[in-house]
C-alpha cells in the first residue's frame, strides 16, 4: 500500500516534470528509423516535388530557352504522364512509410519505375537532349542516378521489424 | 544444404505462362522479316525497335537469373518477382499511356498478338508476387 502511494507520487512528480510521455511510450512498438533514413527520405520527397514543379514550369512555358521542336517530339506528353505517375508513387511511398507497412515493396516499385523511365528516356530522347540547351532538364537527368542510389539506400536501411528498436 | 521451395501448382503454372510469353516475345522480335521494317521505315518504328531490343536484353537476363534466385536465394525471390512485376506493369503503362504518341510497333500479326497477350503475363507475374509475399511457403 505504501509502495502504491509512492508510485502515485512519483507519477505525479513526473507529470509535473513533463516526463510522462516517456513513461507511457515504453510499451508501444514504435519503430525509430535512423537519421540517415529520415534525411534520405526527405531528399527523395524534395527531389520528386522539384521534378513535378519543373514539369509545371516547362508546361506553362514559364522559362525561356525551350526549344519548341523538342517539345513537339512528344516529350511534353511523356513528361506529363511521368510526373503524374511519380506523384502517385510518391504519395504511396509516404503512406507506406507512415504506416510502416509494405514500404520496401513500394520503394522497390518506385526504383524499378525510375530505372525504366531512365532507360526509356536514354533510348528515345538521347538524340534531342543537349546538356547546354536545357540546363534544368540536364540537371534533372544528371542527378537522376543520385535519386536512384538514394532509393536503393532507403530500401536497405529501412527497418520494418517491430523488434528492431523501441523507445525506452 | 540446397533447399527446394514448394510453392503451389498455380505458381508453377503462372511461371510457365510467363516463361512461354517471354520466349515467344524473344522469338517474335528475333525473327521479324526485314521487308516489314523496310516497308515501314519511319522514325517511330526505328526507335521502337531500339527500345524493344533493350527491353528484350533485360528479359533475357531475367529469364536466366530468375531460376537461380528462386532455387538458390529463395529469401530474395519475392523482391525479385515484385521488381519484375513492377517493371512489366511500368512498361505496359508506358506503352499504352505515356509513349503512345512516340512509339509505333511494326505492322505484323505476330507482334500485335504478342502485344495483346501482355495482360496475361502481368496477371501471371502478379499471382507469383502475391503468393511469394503473402503465402507462407515451406521448404524441404
Amino acid at each position: 500500500m505504501k509502495n502504491k502511494n509512492t508510485d502515485t507520487n512519483n507519477l505525479g512528480f513526473s507529470t509535473i516534470l513533463g516526463n510522462v510521455s516517456d513513461k507511457n511510450s515504453n510499451g508501444i512498438d514504435y519503430i525509430v528509423q535512423s537519421s540517415t533514413f529520415r534525411l534520405t527520405f526527405s531528399f527523395i520527397n524534395l527531389y520528386a516535388l522539384i521534378v513535378i514543379l519543373l514539369f509545371f514550369i516547362v508546361k506553362g512555358n514559364l522559362v525561356g530557352g525551350i526549344d519548341n521542336n523538342f517539345l513537339d517530339t512528344g516529350f511534353l506528353s511523356v513528361l506529363n504522364a511521368r510526373a503524374m505517375l511519380l506523384f502517385l508513387l510518391l504519395i504511396s511511398l509516404n503512406i507506406t512509410a507512415y504506416f510502416n507497412y509494405g514500404f520496401k515493396y513500394v520503394c522497390l516499385i518506385m526504383l524499378v519505375y525510375m530505372l525504366n523511365s531512365a532507360i526509356d528516356n536514354a533510348v528515345l530522347f538521347s538524340g534531342f537532349m543537349h546538356l547546354t540547351d536545357r540546363p534544368y532538364f540536364s540537371a534533372f537527368n544528371v542527378t537522376r542516378p543520385l535519386f536512384i542510389i538514394a532509393l536503393i539506400w532507403l530500401l536497405i536501411i529501412h527497418k520494418d521489424n517491430k523488434k528492431a528498436v523501441k523507445i525506452e | 544444404m540446397f533447399k527446394n521451395p514448394q510453392p503451389s501448382k498455380l505458381f508453377w503454372f503462372s511461371m510457365s505462362i510467363a516463361y512461354a510469353f517471354c520466349f515467344s516475345s524473344l522469338y517474335t522480335y528475333a525473327t521479324i522479316p526485314e521487308y516489314i521494317l523496310e516497308l515501314n521505315n519511319t522514325a517511330e518504328i526505328i526507335i521502337t525497335m531500339k527500345l524493344a531490343t533493350v527491353r528484350l536484353v533485360i528479359v533475357a537476363i531475367a529469364l536466366l537469373v530468375y531460376p537461380v534466385i528462386l532455387f538458390r536465394f529463395f529469401k530474395y525471390a519475392k523482391y525479385f518477382t515484385v521488381a519484375l512485376t513492377a517493371w512489366a506493369v511500368a512498361v505496359y503503362i508506358d506503352d499504352i499511356f505515356v509513349l503512345s504518341e512516340v512509339i509505333q510497333y511494326p505492322e505484323s500479326r505476330l507482334i500485335s498478338s504478342v502485344q495483346s497477350l501482355r495482360p496475361i503475363l502481368i496477371a501471371s507475374l502478379l499471382w507469383m508476387s502475391v503468393e511469394l509475399v503473402f503465402r507462407p511457403l515451406t521448404a524441404d
